[in-house]
């Protein structure tokens, strides 16, 4: 692949950072354990966790956006540089999961919309909770994005 | 020990806001230190970001589904959760448990307590700034993940119990067991490890002797619970007076400082006091079935339920009209626990004030169900 020069620094230190938008823990927790946790281990593949919007290249949000962080995450994502990916993880990030979908007489109005409703994203995570397995390959899924940005 | 200097009336002008997303944190919510030369005079901490209204969606929903949303409160103590209100639904509709469910139940919950406890001790040597630690405590953690995908099918949100005892999905075979066993030896070995290792660095030490200490009259005064509570010395453990422990043997942890030192090194020495209980559930499992299905639905009272969770006591009450849910109030530990992380920010240095209030074991998502009324415009606030 012939990458230039900002594309060929980029690929080896690709910077994520993770956006808590009310979810559960969950999520978050086995993201931070992808990368941080030695037996999976994304700093092998020089893939940073940061909290610094304006180093990060990938943005990973979990949760559903509850209305109060909904302005914050805008904000944040202005923040971050161009090129920049957003990767929704979980079942509440892609979709709204069961606090927007499941309710019995009253509907959650606290809850404003899975994450694609607020800022592009660019791969979707399934699953409840992700598994630190698939956060990794949607992140590599929303690279090219940042290496063809050029 | 006693560093926490006494709350003054005065206005303090200098503000250290941290949050609500902060690069410090890594669960949203607000920090603000008012602090006078480095020293932290007075702290405000506030949630409600993550608030997404679960007792609300819960109230009309058949009781079964009700009871896997309550998993969907917290993402570290799901199975806490989960267990707690098929507990309040059995107590209500009377239902009797097969014992093989029971010591099924608390295998799943004292691994969730192990889980939760190595996090506790990772994401503290994160923020005391020791990532070695951190990384080798996520390695020692990964094996209880492990054991837990291979009884509940995921690594999360497991969600053993059902009412009148758990899946099918959950039952224990000859080659679980043996897994169980092995997980079992290995953590205690790295743990002991780990726990020789901390307490001989010195510098370790140095960082964590004496900070954010709370007495033990500070603790009673503001509603301490769990091992923040027993680190301070009173002995209170709600596994004690639970008739599902029952068989079992364990210590009660305490330690008598009450600062980060002794917060965790209860998380370390409580770790083999559930893989005792573990290995006890393992060898006298009762044979039988593993779910009563025998049982109808009728109408309620309110029911309540407490019972001891990774992080203190836990609180879930409802009742049922037509099989439908009603009334739902969920208290989490972490709510009772926040004015002890604000006391224990007091008298700090400005670096250890987050060090002051990890050491309280904070879960803030699951603590965003409370609605706050202020009776008073100067700090006399009722938490329901």
């Amino acid at each position: 692949m012939n990458l230039g020069l900002k594309s060929y620094s980029r690929a080896r230190a690709v910077h994520v950072m993770l956006v808590y938008t009310g979810g559960c823990n969950g999520c978050d927790i086995e993201i931070v354990n992808c990368i941080l946790s030695p037996k999976y281990d994304a700093e092998q593949y020089k893939v940073f966790l940061t909290w610094n919007p304006r180093e990060a290249d990938v943005l990973v949000v979990t949760g559903p956006v509850t209305k109060h962080v909904e302005e914050p995450l805008k904000a944040i994502y202005e923040a971050i540089p161009e090129p920049k990916a957003v990767v929704a993880a979980g079942a509440c990030a892609t979709m709204g999961g069961v606090y927007k979908n499941i309710h019995g007489d009253i509907p959650s109005e606290e809850i404003s919309g899975p994450v694609d409703e607020i800022i592009p994203v660019a791969a979707k995570v399934p699953g409840c909770a992700v598994r630190p397995e698939d956060v990794l390959s949607g992140v590599v899924a929303a690279l090219p994005l940042l290496l063809n940005a050029e | 020990m006693d560093n926490n200097n006494k709350i003054t009336t005065q206005v303090i002008e200098t503000e250290v806001p941290m949050g609500t997303v902060h690069s410090a944190a890594l669960e949203p919510y607000r920090l603000r230190l008012f602090v006078e030369d480095e020293i932290v005079r007075d702290a405000e901490l506030t949630i409600g970001v993550n608030h997404r209204g679960i007792e609300r969606i819960m109230e009309g929903l058949p009781v079964e589904k009700a009871n896997s949303l309550t998993e969907k409160v917290c993402g570290i103590c799901s199975n806490s959760h989960i267990w707690n209100s098929c507990l309040v639904a059995e107590k209500g509709l009377e239902i009797d448990v097969p014992p093989r469910a029971e010591y099924i139940r608390i295998i799943m919950e004292e691994l969730e307590r192990l889980h939760s406890h190595l996090l506790y001790l990772a994401h503290g040597s994160e923020v005391l700034g020791h990532e070695t630690f951190s990384m080798r405590l996520f390695y020692i953690r990964e094996t209880v993940m492990e054991l837990l995908r291979m009884i509940g099918g995921n690594r999360v949100q497991y969600g053993a119990s059902i009412i009148g005892g758990v899946r099918p999905r959950c039952e224990l075979n000859e080659m679980r067991i043996q897994k169980i066993k092995e997980g079992m030896d290995y953590i205690e070995e790295k743990v002991l490890e780990f726990a020789d290792r901390f307490i001989r660095d010195p510098m370790v030490m140095s960082r964590i002797s004496g900070i954010g200490a709370i007495t033990k009259a500070d603790a009673r005064r503001l509603a301490t619970t769990g091992p923040t509570l027993r680190a301070t010395g009173i002995e209170v453990d709600l596994r004690r007076d639970m008739e599902q422990y029952e068989p079992f043997e364990f210590d009660v942890i305490t330690q008598d400082t009450g600062d980060v030192k002794a917060n965790l090194l209860m998380r370390v020495l409580e770790i083999p006091e559930s893989i005792k209980i573990i290995r006890q559930a393992i060898k006298d499992l009762p044979e039988g079935k593993i779910t009563n299905r025998s049982w109808e639905m009728q109408d309620t009272d309110i029911i309540r339920s407490y019972i001891e969770v990774p992080r203190g006591k836990l609180y879930h009450s409802y009742k049922i009209e037509d099989g439908r849910l009603r009334n739902s109030i969920i208290r989490t530990p972490s709510i009772t626990n926040i004015n002890t992380m604000e006391f224990a920010c007091i008298g700090t240095h400005i670096t250890d004030a987050q060090l002051a209030v990890v050491q309280c074991d904070p879960c803030f998502t699951c603590t965003d169900r409370a609605i706050q009324i202020v009776d008073h415009p100067f700090r006399k606030n009722r938490i329901i």
